[in-house]
């Protein structure tokens, strides 16, 4: 079924040194190679990304065919920025007058730069949701947004709602099919008929739905209060992290990445 | 009318990491007229079953035959097998939605396609099977109603496509004991009526009360096949897959086991007064000599 289909933010279990990682760490080199990716001045410093994107994919064993998977929903912007720039950017060196457009030199690395500036992003992004389970992610989150609890930012309800949010998102998956399910085997269809017809077909999947939601919610709500829960003030925690050589290593391999990136930009 | 399930396997999301194999090569023919129940523990594939029997899962291996065709053969109308084969899922209140409970059974006659005046006699067709023939009921909200009505009208969403086969995913879960019997009564006249069950049940009181068949599942496979008075001739056996024997069978097991004679084969209620009764007469002839 076309619900099981979703890759970003989904996690695959394996053993890695990747999977091992502090996620502070984690989500703090992720930050920093997005800066990096955009920081590369032309395709060339693209070469050390691409290599240590191809590197790190290797080291936390997760198959490509996952890591492809989570490009797929973006094809068509992909295809669309790639048309748009190749087509409408002026320059100077032209390599092809079609007649009703020329495609200049410029124009095509332009667009090579910007697809894969996406691809990398997507890709990279990915690789912290398929390595790191959802809990630990919003835990190292939490612990990075503390300090901003002296200007009253919640960090901790922050973290606590993302959870939640998670938690519940293969649970409402499963209860969204077996509704599915349910109205299909009174002959609903939610596969044909033109657009109209199919957002009106939602209606007896979505109401259920969300009144199942809303009982879950409330059920949770006191669930959690008959279990002493009054906020973030005084909880200790499960797992207690604590960054180790590997994530020193991390951190030290990826403050070389971009000031190779940078360098890339600088001698082209 | 007859199903019958030819070396159906299903596995759920193969190829991927959470790949499972639900359930493997089962074989089974559903008769016209009967009242099977399916037994096992959780998670055994009971419920993966139920949904083949009505075509919403399609199997990874094997064949499901409506009178004789496959359902899943190209240009094979699927709903014409819905129709036919209504699928009570567990807690299907849970799928109510309309804005009154009239709309919510016409759902399933609207979506073959009938007229309106067709329609409007299924529904009331339907909640008067199903005891909700109030007057002004049909109009409120499904969500007003308490648990055990909103249950009868999810199922009367069902009865108002007028199947010929009735599948039942445990359709007493979760009731207090009077609507419980209520709805047990309700699908024990349904059957009555000509219409072919199949239900779901951990209640194996329930099993030896309605059941004309019973199958046992464990692991994904038909373990045992029978009436329901072959099955519970084997505790230990059920005892192992975590299962259950009818209350009446424990009371007369433990009373040989106390050496008082009592027949074997008690499995109903009524079986088990008749026999104590005979006991107590025997018991108080003795006393009296």
């Amino acid at each position: 079924m076309a619900l099981n289909d979703i890759t970003l933010g989904q996690y695959y279990p394996a053993d890695s040194v990747v999977h091992r990682l502090d996620p502070r760490v984690k989500i703090v080199l992720l930050i920093v190679l997005i800066v990096a990716i955009f920081v590369a001045g032309n395709l060339l410093a693209y070469a050390p990304v691409i290599a240590f994107l191809a590197l790190v994919t290797y080291l936390s064993k997760v198959p490509v065919k996952m890591m492809v998977k989570g490009i797929k929903p973006l094809r068509f912007i992909l295809i669309l920025t790639f048309v748009l720039n190749l087509f409408f950017l002026q320059g100077e060196t032209p390599l092809l007058n079609l007649g009703f457009a020329v495609i200049t030199k410029e124009a095509l690395i332009t667009a090579v730069h910007y697809s894969l500036r996406l691809v990398l992003l997507v890709m990279i992004s990915s690789l912290l949701t398929l390595t790191t389970p959802p809990i630990v992610l919003t835990d190292g989150l939490e612990r990075l947004l503390s300090p901003l609890r002296v200007i009253h930012f919640p960090a901790h309800e922050m973290a606590m709602m993302m959870s939640i949010a998670l938690r519940f998102i293969p649970t409402l998956l499963e209860e969204a099919d077996k509704i599915m399910k349910a109205q299909t085997a009174r002959g609903a269809d939610f596969e044909s008929g033109n657009l109209i017809a199919r957002a009106k077909a939602m209606v007896p999947l979505l109401v259920p739905l969300f009144v199942s939601a809303f009982r879950r919610a409330g059920d949770l709500a006191m669930a959690m209060e008959a279990r002493c829960y009054h906020g973030g003030e005084g909880r200790t925690r499960l797992r207690v992290l604590k960054c180790e050589r590997r994530d020193y290593i991390a951190c030290a391999a990826v403050a070389a990445l971009l000031a190779l990136v940078i360098l890339c930009g600088k001698v082209y | 009318m007859q199903v019958t399930l030819e070396h159906v396997t299903h596995t759920y999301q193969p190829g991927s990491p959470f790949q499972a194999t639900a359930i493997r090569n089962v074989n089974l023919t559903i008769r016209s007229g009967e009242f099977l129940a399916l037994i096992g523990h959780t998670g055994c594939g009971k419920s993966t079953l139920a949904q083949h029997i009505n075509g919403l899962l399609k199997p990874t291996e094997g064949r499901v035959l409506l009178d004789g065709q496959d359902i899943h053969q190209k240009g094979f109308n699927k709903k014409e097998v819905r129709q036919k084969v209504g699928l009570v899922f567990q807690y299907p209140e849970h799928q109510l939605f309309e804005e009154t409970v009239a709309k919510d059974v016409g759902f399933g006659p609207k979506n073959l396609g009938l007229p309106e005046g067709e329609i409007a006699q299924r529904v009331q067709e339907a909640l008067d099977k199903v005891g909700l023939s109030l007057p002004g009921l049909a109009e409120k909200s499904p969500f007003e109603l308490s648990g055990g009505q909103m249950r009868r009208v999810a199922m009367a969403g069902v009865l108002a496509m007028r199947p010929e086969i009735l599948v039942l995913d445990e359709p007493a879960a979760g009731l207090d004991p009077q609507s419980r019997e209520d709805m047990l009564q309700l699908i024990s006249s349904l059957h009555r009526q000509g219409t072919t069950v199949v239900m779901i049940s951990h209640s194996m009181d329930d099993v030896a009360r309605f059941a004309s068949r019973a199958v046992v599942m464990e692991h994904g496979t038909v373990v045992m096949e029978g009436a329901p008075e072959e099955i519970f001739r084997h505790p230990e056996e059920l005892e192992r897959m975590g299962l259950d024997v009818p209350s009446v069978c424990k009371l007369g097991m433990r009373l040989r086991a106390m050496g008082i004679e009592c027949p074997q084969d008690i499995f109903r209620e009524e079986q088990a007064e008749l026999a104590l009764l005979s006991l107590w007469k025997g018991g108080a002839g003795h006393g009296a000599e």
